[in-house]
């Protein structure tokens, strides 16, 4: 039985298809990669799954229990979370304040109070010594572990990260991986991660689907997927694969 | 909430409410300062509740005169009846006054300057529909409520009481994690979706007691002024001055709204005496100046003068 199952959803803008009848289903502790060109409608299929934009049509299901047309907040009690590629903290809390928003609504997940919890998914993330600080004076990395902490003080059973690593580092990067994995392993989320770092993709995804122009071209293990015609074309061009 | 009350803090702010509360009977005020203290109280207590919507969620509302208008007549209407005694009027208008402001909730689908031209214009018109309304208002006549001149005596301390729970109020609203999800709203209200926070529930919520807060306002205006009209309490005036109470004294700030109704009361009282016609330009200014130059009004300006201080201290001990 899988966690989280997605059929047939497709966003139009327009006359734009920018998701077009894409299909994934999402096991317990899994984590499943999404690669594509850009504007291949990566993070349409996140603002969809994560009700920050309505469907056109299909259909999001977490268990037996029907995401779409919910409001993003009773998305994120329900448990699927979120984060932005573009770092969203709210610059007027402190860091600590910021996870404990989110921990307020963990719905029954979590028990405890919010400050507490919060506190706890700093530790986790490594920004505790930086709890009472504002988001404004962290480095780049430091505010996508705050993003990430904040997204985890939801006691998430589904997290969306969209593109978590980019941008960073090569130490930073690797750092990151590993939390991901943590956060599977120690944390038991089930992860879709969106990402243009591949080698990042490549180890820590148990399968990779690749988008293109909105439409799914590809899915398998992150072996299959980088040997497949259909997604070389995709990223290099026509006639691109040797 | 976030970390324990401080009881100090808590002992210091009863300390000076009740030094307030002495104020006219250790010294001798002459009626017209203790009426214009009185008056100070309600506008204090005003702004500090528009500050819930203004400053923590960052709604800005030019409408709160609506609210205020209808806890007004509200009360005069159910003093005049002789249904209730004044305090419960007041409750009563402040709870009509409640359950109006939850008419704004298709309003706070709209955000920032598109929220704020739509209070413009309810505000309005509210004020017309309640100036033709004669039956509830007695039109641009009004009402006048029999005078009380004891009942206005102890307005001070029923004002002062109200401002001072307000205020209290809005210290604990500030401390708790509803105030700070009403801070994670104003920053980036698809953010807090994000994470579970549903602005149209807690929005409404402060709308709601914001309003509320205001009704109970007007309703205690209602006996202090003994003398009510519709183009006075639901009149444009009303609610730009709520918003510049709150923008002089520290926007979103937790005691800033009482400075500002303290400096505007003041400057009403003097400028609308020698020059009716100059005072909203001069607060058209102010509000212009603030804006620009220390968003954080007067509590902006004492934190930099602390600073500065503190800064030069420290320089004069090395």
């Amino acid at each position: 039985m899988s966690l989280l199952a997605v059929r047939g959803l497709s966003k139009s803008f327009g006359g734009l298809r920018a998701l077009d009848r894409v299909d994934l289903v999402l096991a317990e502790r899994e984590i499943l990669g999404v690669i594509g060109p850009n504007g291949a409608g990566k993070t349409t299929l996140f603002s969809l799954i994560a009700g920050s934009l309505e469907p056109t049509a299909g259909e999001v299901h977490l268990g037996e229990r029907p995401l779409h047309r919910m409001p993003a907040h009773r998305i994120v009690r329900a448990g699927v979370v979120r984060t932005h590629q573009i770092v969203r903290p709210f610059p007027n809390l402190t860091v600590l304040e910021n996870a404990t928003v989110a921990a307020l609504h963990a719905g029954g997940r979590a028990s405890g109070p919010a400050p507490v919890r919060a506190a706890e998914v700093l530790e986790f993330v490594g920004l505790a010594d930086r709890a009472d600080r504002m988001p404004g004076t962290l480095t780049l990395a430091g505010r996508k572990r705050l993003e990430l902490a904040r997204a985890l003080a939801v006691a998430p059973r589904v997290l969306l990260l969209d593109e978590v690593i980019a941008g960073l580092g090569p130490t930073e990067a690797q750092a990151l991986a590993l939390l991901i994995r943590r956060i599977r392993d120690e944390r038991g989320a089930s992860i879709i991660m969106i990402e243009h770092v591949m080698p990042a993709v490549m180890s820590l995804s148990d399968r990779v689907i690749v988008l293109d122009h909105g439409k799914q071209i590809a899915e398998g293990t992150p072996a299959e997927v980088v040997r497949d015609a259909q997604v070389l074309a995709a990223y290099l061009g026509p006639g691109g694969a040797p | 909430m976030i970390g324990r009350v401080p009881r100090r803090g808590v002992a210091a702010y009863a300390g000076v409410v009740a030094l307030v509360a002495a104020v006219p009977v250790v010294f001798p005020v002459s009626p017209y300062t203790h009426n214009l203290l009185t008056f100070a109280f309600l506008m204090i207590a005003g702004s500090l509740a528009w500050n819930w919507m203004g400053g923590f969620v960052g709604q800005v509302s030019f409408g709160h005169a609506t609210m205020f208008g209808i806890g007004g007549f509200v009360a005069a209407r159910l003093i005049l009846s002789g249904a209730l005694p004044a305090p419960l009027a007041w409750i009563a208008a402040g709870l009509v006054a409640g359950v109006v402001a939850l008419g704004a909730h298709p309003m706070l689908r709209l955000r920032g300057p598109y929220f704020s031209i739509a209070t413009i214009g309810v505000g309005e018109a509210s004020r017309v529909i309640f100036t033709y309304w004669e039956g509830f208002t007695g039109g641009s006549s009004g009402l006048s409520l029999p005078i009380d001149p004891i009942l206005k005596y102890q307005l001070y301390w029923w004002g002062l009481g109200l401002a001072g729970l307000v205020g209290g109020a809005s210290w604990l609203l500030r401390r708790s994690t509803l105030g700070l999800q009403l801070l994670a709203i104003k920053a980036d209200v698809e953010a807090a979706a994000d994470v579970g926070v549903s602005a149209t529930f807690y929005q409404d919520l402060i709308f709601c007691l914001s309003g509320a807060v205001v009704g109970l306002t007007g309703g205690l205006y209602a006996s202090y002024f003994a003398y009510i009209e519709p183009s006075d309490l639901f009149g444009f005036d009303r609610s730009i001055g709520f918003v510049l109470m709150a923008v002089i004294g520290g926007l979103g700030t937790v005691f800033g709204p009482i400075l500002g109704a303290v400096v505007f009361v003041l400057l009403r009282q003097n400028l609308l005496a020698s020059y009716p016609e100059l005072y909203l330009g001069l607060y058209g200014g102010l509000l212009i100046v603030i804006i620009l130059f220390e968003p954080l009004g007067l509590t902006g300006l004492g934190l930099r003068l602390a600073r500065r201080v503190r800064r030069a201290r420290e320089g004069r001990r090395s």
